[in-house]
């Protein structure tokens, strides 16, 4: 009986996980071990013929120049995590316990995260429109001359993609600190006040090491998924002007849905993957050590 | 369950008891307090300011869209933009029924399909589970980046570039889905479900009629952030789908903007359109977003 009920457990088990198994096996699965094989091949798009080229695809992209501009794009847009993540602690703080409307306030601080996709990026691109724009306007009316050129130059594309992309995880972020807040033990705070400790003492020097697996958590994600994004500067910028804003991710796509070198396309693609794979592994280390804090 | 259900209402109870005798002996408002209240306001106000200058702007004339300083409110209503937007050749009508019928399959095909998987891998034990339950786990490391070239190449293969199937059938599989509700199957404690098992009910019958209803606050977060994320999702609609017609909301924005690059009002009614909808959800299904979210970082 007890080898028939096991055989019958391990059937009704793949009964319930079998539907999304198979979507999980025909659009996952398959694609990434297609995408592997890819890699070595190179196959464009419209060209039947396809050979092997071992790794040549990994040798070009590895001479390539615009490669390792996008990797230094994508350093910069990473940047805007960890400033969005400071900013996130400093509301998340503000509002736990110091605030009246808090629960206003924080639907008003995490609404860019749900509502917004490329819709908020069109809208960004005026806000900064450099000649009549309302933030250059702003900026004019309080005395900057020569107000920045933002998404239309080189040199401020990227900071102006960091601005819309602090302001769209700040919410996330918030919302995870406002959580891990609420886990601090009220009497630690107090005795830390009777002890006459100040405010920004207590935040600095009890609030912050105490939320740091969160800070960390919140890294990790917060780079992870960044990393992946394309769509927003794709659709202002399309990685302009002059490359300035192509992000490694978006440099994937336009190699191959712009100039359908997909072989190559697929090379880059999976040094992407081996970024997240280090991102990850740096976080099951960075739990493990904190398992025992 | 049981301790669960009871402690909780006592504890919000006793908190806003005590609130209200507070209030009752009049708690003065305290002056710094406030002074963070109004600060943290403003930063608030700059967060939504997008928005309000969006909607704003949708409503004006051409030369009213780069006065400074800003006019928040237009002086007169222009709906002229808004119909644009929606009636033309290449109106939001058609990119609206796209968008909708997308996201609603989408969403009611993952949200039950991983629940069925979460309840397969939190409640049952059978052969291969944590094997199995790895390769999800490393499958959501795997970038859509690498997936895309190699799904193109399959649709194109069987038919389905260039359809709306390209967006719903990959749409209705989730690991995010099947690792938070798996969350939520877990948190319910065994002896619910023993009950259940000694009058003879099986897995079948314990899921849709005891887990499934027990599960609508999980269900309901995880229905709301996928639908925000088919709704806004703009990298998939763009390799998959080439004609106008197919377009959904964000494909179609792109297209308005690119084809009226100067016609800001038309710009930001469209962008307005596009928004509206997560606007209403998020107001509507805020309780459960934001617990969704928080409980599915901090937990997992």
């Amino acid at each position: 009986m007890g080898k028939s009920w096991l055989k019958r457990q391990s059937l009704l088990g793949y009964a319930f996980i079998g539907p999304n198994m198979l979507g999980v096996l025909v659009f996952f699965i398959l694609p990434a071990i297609y995408s592997f094989y890819l890699m070595f091949t190179d196959y464009r798009f419209m060209n039947p013929e396809l050979h092997f080229v071992g790794f040549d695809n990994i040798k070009r992209m590895l001479g390539d120049e615009l490669f390792y501009v996008s990797l230094r794009n994508t350093v910069v847009f990473l940047l805007s995590v960890p400033v969005s993540i400071l900013l996130a602690f400093l509301v998340a703080a503000a509002l736990n316990k110091a605030v009246y409307w808090k629960k206003t306030l924080r639907a008003l601080y995490f609404m860019p995260y749900i509502t917004s996709g490329v819709a908020v990026a069109f809208v960004w691109m005026l806000l900064f429109q450099p000649s009549d724009g309302p933030i250059n306007g702003l900026l004019r009316a309080i005395g900057v001359s020569h107000p920045p050129g933002w998404l239309s130059t080189t040199d401020t594309s990227m900071l102006a993609i960091d601005i819309i992309w602090v302001w769209f995880m700040l919410g996330y972020n918030m919302i995870i600190y406002l959580a891990a807040l609420q886990e601090i033990p009220e009497e630690l705070l107090e005795a830390a006040k009777i002890d006459g400790a100040k405010p920004w003492q207590i935040m600095g020097r009890i609030v912050w090491p105490l939320v740091s697996p969160t800070t960390f958590l919140l890294l990790v994600t917060g780079l992870i998924m960044s990393i992946k994004t394309f769509g927003i500067i794709q659709a202002i910028t399309q990685g302009g002007p002059g490359n300035s804003t192509t992000v490694l991710s978006l440099f994937i796509y336009q190699n191959a849905f712009r100039y359908y070198e997909m072989g190559y396309a697929s090379a880059i693609s999976w040094s992407l993957f081996a970024i997240i794979l280090i991102f990850t592994a740096l976080q099951w280390i960075g739990q493990k050590r904190w398992v025992h804090y | 369950m049981e301790n669960v259900k009871t402690e909780r209402p006592e504890a919000s109870r006793g908190a806003s008891e005590n609130a209200a005798r507070r209030a009752r002996f009049g708690e003065v408002l305290k002056p710094g307090k406030v002074l963070l209240t109004l600060i943290m306001s403003g930063f608030a106000l700059l967060m939504i300011v997008p928005f309000v200058w969006m909607i704003g702007t949708s409503f004006k004339t051409p030369a009213e869209v780069f006065q400074y300083p800003v006019k928040w409110i237009p002086t007169t209503l222009h709906w002229e933009h808004h119909i644009r937007v929606w009636t033309g050749p290449d109106g939001f009508a058609t990119y609206y029924l796209n968008s909708i019928k997308i996201s609603l399959i989408s969403t009611v095909g993952a949200v039950f399909l991983s629940s069925l998987a979460a309840y397969g891998f939190a409640r049952i034990k059978f052969k291969g589970r944590e094997p199995l339950f790895l390769l999800y786990l490393s499958m959501m490391m795997v970038p859509p980046q690498v997936l895309f070239v190699p799904k193109f190449i399959m649709f194109d293969a069987i038919g389905i570039y260039n359809t709306h199937w390209a967006l719903i059938l990959p749409g209705m599989f989730t690991i995010f889905g099947v690792f938070m509700m798996r969350q939520f199957f877990m948190s319910v404690p065994s002896e619910i479900t023993e009950a259940a098992f000694i009058d003879g009910a099986g897995h079948f019958r314990i899921f849709f009629r005891l887990m499934l209803p027990l599960a609508k606050p999980a269900i309901a977060t995880l229905a709301i952030i996928d639908f925000s994320w088919h709704w806004n999702d703009y990298e998939n609609a763009l390799v998959f789908l080439l004609d106008k017609n197919l377009f959904t909301v964000p494909l179609g924005l792109q297209n308005f903007i690119m084809e009226n690059t100067v016609d800001y009002n038309g710009m930001m009614a469209a962008a307005t359109a596009g928004i509206v909808p997560m606007l209403a959800v998020f107001l509507v299904g805020q309780r459960y977003i934001i617990q969704g979210v928080a409980g599915s970082a901090v937990k997992g």
